[in-house]
């Protein structure tokens, strides 16, 4: 403490502004600022007002005032892009939450071999997703590890199967996609929520134990509870994540068959760059910006009614 | 105090070299001028595999040697990079990194943005020969009459056919003016299952985007107008037709469904390892299957009852920039890279090409001893070429990518049938062209 008595001031005077002596302090943040200032808010900002004109490949033509969200409105492969991008948050975020909490619950118990545990099933996080991709295709061929397996069993319990077509038919494209995203993600959830449940105080559960709580009861109204400010953090982070899919189903399926695994950004990167079409790109992204702003405003609302903080 | 201020001075330095890495590329290289008596550079964009490149490194080669008062520096990029990185040159605007003679595709696309020069009055001072192309070539490089680039070749798509898996099921080769009855029969008669009923060998393996070939085959077509469409054709009877004799030969299983196709590793992987006896494929696998040693050869594509040969004209063209500070030199390379016994001949001769030039393919530089045995039914098939493929309005990649190409992979999934499928996804295709301000 000694090596600081200048700081003996009160909180107020602390906030106060004292440009003379701050200079430095913002120039340290120079360097950093004047990149996000030039790649994130002259970016962001240009592409709104791109949104709002026509803008060809040599640049602005002339204002187009809504013409680029009406379009939009109009275009069912966006709608189709909008409810595969829906179908893909559904399904991705319950599923990454439950099972990365089941599998980081099992990896906090004491048991041998628990670390080479964890690093099996955080792997996948830090696997090219190329690669995993290529993996998974050949697991999910029509003649693949999977299907044969399914024929296998349909034929020791005697019930009739056909092949389901993973990555060829519209019903089964958007699985595939979800099983890769499932794979790649879960072991970061995971690792999360292995913080979280090292940070629920011990003598919390020796006191339910005490009171007679079954094991059942003592995750239900100790852990779950505990760990529910991560559970937030998870779900939105998670949310936004499912929101802005793009690599998974551009290296599993294409978007296709038929557009039935085509995600909203996959969508603005082609009518960008395939169709040239920056002006409609930007309304496309805007909308997904506003889809996300909410919903996150949603959840952040609704936090009181679920979310416990132990300060409160 | 003296450490703090070294520091100050340096992050000040940082933020100055930052700052001077954004704006340095314009003056760096707008300062120097070139003397009167210098060089003219051209910049020369493609992209290709390695080996494609030494074969365009070949070409600049011969033609500096004819021109050496023209230098060609190279722009390459891989094809997953080039487009990105090519609109991001001509966003940018500078006329100094803009390539001047680019190789692109779909040419009216960028012509409509303005980025590409009109070659017309070129061609009238030169009087280049515009019928020395193969019939409806041309139309694919125009934009609003005019031409803006030049097919450096020409799609043709014949049957490849493995004899060896014809001579095992005891098929008789193809011959010129099979119908498709005769292609059914002998595809059915090429189909191996095994004994748990999986096919190992499919008599036919077609990716689904040949489809256009058995549509106008049939007589049927997409649009009205492919310049300028007011309505999609493809659910009237002859287009539907077009259609059913694809998806039924999928149905049918003798043909491989493109979904599976393309987890096979598409059509020269199925064909070289003898599970598919035929495949209906552009003159690129040639080089391939040569190296491998493959004992095949071509035939013309069979035909309906009734119906004509028809051949869909397009490839990837040479186009010149409009931002070009040097036209007068891109329009010489140009000119030279589209002539018979100049580009044109080297890349045939390196195999790489099916040259857009009539006389090239019927020159020593195509009609080689080397496989296929049946270079005629490439030229027949070549000479059946026309519009009908695609559209040739700025749209049509679009439209192409998410409506027509996505709508019809239901049909290759057999997931519909054409005659209910064509009309919904005609309906979509009209409204589109609406959308869009079609008829113009």
């Amino acid at each position: 403490m000694t090596r600081f008595p200048a700081n003996d001031s009160s909180a107020s005077a602390r906030r106060r502004w004292r440009p003379d002596q701050q200079w430095e302090g913002y120039l340290f943040l120079l360097p950093s600022f004047l990149g996000f200032f030039v790649f994130v808010v002259l970016a962001v900002l240009m592409s709104l007002g791109i949104s709002f004109s026509v803008w060809g490949l040599t640049g602005f033509r002339q204002w187009a005032g809504l013409l680029n969200y009406q379009q939009l409105m109009r275009d069912p492969v966006f709608w189709q892009a909008f409810w595969n991008t829906a179908f893909y948050i559904v399904t991705l975020v319950p599923l990454q939450l439950a099972l990365g909490l089941t599998m980081a619950v099992g990896l906090n118990q004491a048991i041998r071999g628990v670390l080479f545990y964890r690093l099996v099933y955080f792997m996948p996080v830090v696997t090219t997703i190329v690669a995993g991709a290529i993996v998974f295709r050949l697991l999910l061929s029509t003649q693949g590890a999977v299907n044969v397996l399914l024929a296998t069993a349909s034929g020791f319990f005697e019930v009739p199967f056909s092949a389901p077509n993973w990555l060829g038919s519209s019903q089964f494209s958007k699985v595939s996609v979800v099983l890769l995203t499932l794979w790649k993600n879960t072991g970061f959830t995971m690792v999360v929520y292995l913080a979280a449940l090292q940070g629920v105080p011990r003598e919390l559960y020796d006191a339910a134990h005490a009171d007679g709580a079954s094991s059942w009861q003592r995750f239900r109204h100790v852990t779950l509870p505990l760990i529910s400010p991560t559970t937030f953090f998870l779900f939105i982070f998670q949310m936004i994540g499912a929101f802005q899919l793009f690599t998974e189903p551009f290296v599993m399926t294409e978007g296709g068959p038929a557009n039935s695994s085509l995600a909203v950004v996959q969508y603005i990167y082609l009518t960008a760059f395939r169709d040239i079409r920056m002006d409609k790109a930007a309304a496309m992204a805007w909308v997904l910006f506003v889809f996300i702003f909410a919903f996150t405003l949603l959840q952040n609302r609704l936090q009181k009614r679920w979310v416990y903080y132990e300060s409160e | 105090m003296q450490l703090k201020r070294t520091m100050v001075v340096g992050l000040l330095l940082a933020t100055t070299l930052i700052l001077s890495a954004c704006a340095a590329i314009a003056p760096q290289s707008g300062g120097e001028q070139p003397a009167a008596d210098e060089k003219v550079v051209l910049t020369w964009a493609f992209w290709g595999s390695p080996a494609e490149k030494e074969s365009h490194e070949r070409v600049a080669a011969a033609f500096m040697e004819e021109h050496p008062e023209i230098e060609i520096e190279f722009w390459h990029q891989p094809w997953n990079d080039y487009f990105t990185k090519l609109q991001a040159l001509w966003a940018s605007g500078d006329p100094k990194v803009i390539p001047d003679v680019a190789f692109l595709w779909p040419t009216p696309r960028y012509a409509a943005e303005g980025v590409l020069e009109n070659l017309d009055p070129f061609v009238a001072a030169s009087g280049y020969d515009l019928e020395a192309y193969w019939p409806g070539l041309l139309e694919s490089a125009k934009f609003e009459g005019s031409v803006y680039g030049f097919p450096r070749d020409i799609e043709v798509n014949v049957i490849y056919y493995n004899k060896d898996l014809f001579d095992a099921a005891g098929v008789a080769y193809p011959a010129d003016g099979w119908t498709w009855d005769d292609f059914t029969a002998a595809a059915e008669a090429l189909t191996q299952k095994d004994a748990n009923g999986m096919t190992t060998v499919y008599g036919l393996a077609a990716e689904g985007g040949k489809w256009a070939k058995w549509v106008n085959q049939n007589g049927g077509a997409i649009f009205d107008d492919y310049v300028n469409p007011s309505q999609c054709l493809l659910a009237e009877p002859a287009a539907v037709g077009g259609f059913e004799f694809f998806a039924g030969l999928m149905a049918n299983g003798v043909a491989m469904r493109p979904a599976d196709l393309n987890q096979a590793g598409g059509d020269a992987a199925v064909f070289a390892s003898g599970q598919a006896a035929m495949i209906l494929q552009n003159t690129s696998r040639v080089s391939a299957f040569n190296a491998a040693g493959l004992n095949y050869d071509v035939a013309v594509a069979p035909i309906p009852a009734g119906g004509k040969p028809w051949n869909g004209a397009g490839g990837a063209a040479w186009v010149m920039s409009s931002g070009s500070d040097n036209k007068e030199a891109a329009w010489t390379f140009i000119e030279w890279l589209q002539s018979d016994g100049g580009g044109e001949t080297i890349y045939t001769t390196a195999g790489e090409i099916f040259p857009a030039l009539q006389s090239v393919a019927n020159s020593p530089a195509f009609m080689t001893d080397a496989a296929p045995a049946n270079k005629q039914a490439i030229l027949a098939e070549a000479a059946a070429s026309g519009v009908g493929g695609f559209g040739y309005f700025p749209e049509w990649g679009e439209l192409s990518g998410s409506i027509l190409g996505p709508g019809l992979d239901k049909l290759w999934a057999g997931e519909a049938d054409a005659a209910t499928l064509l009309p919904e996804l005609c309906a979509q295709v009209d409204q589109f062209l609406a959308d869009n301000g079609y008829p113009k």
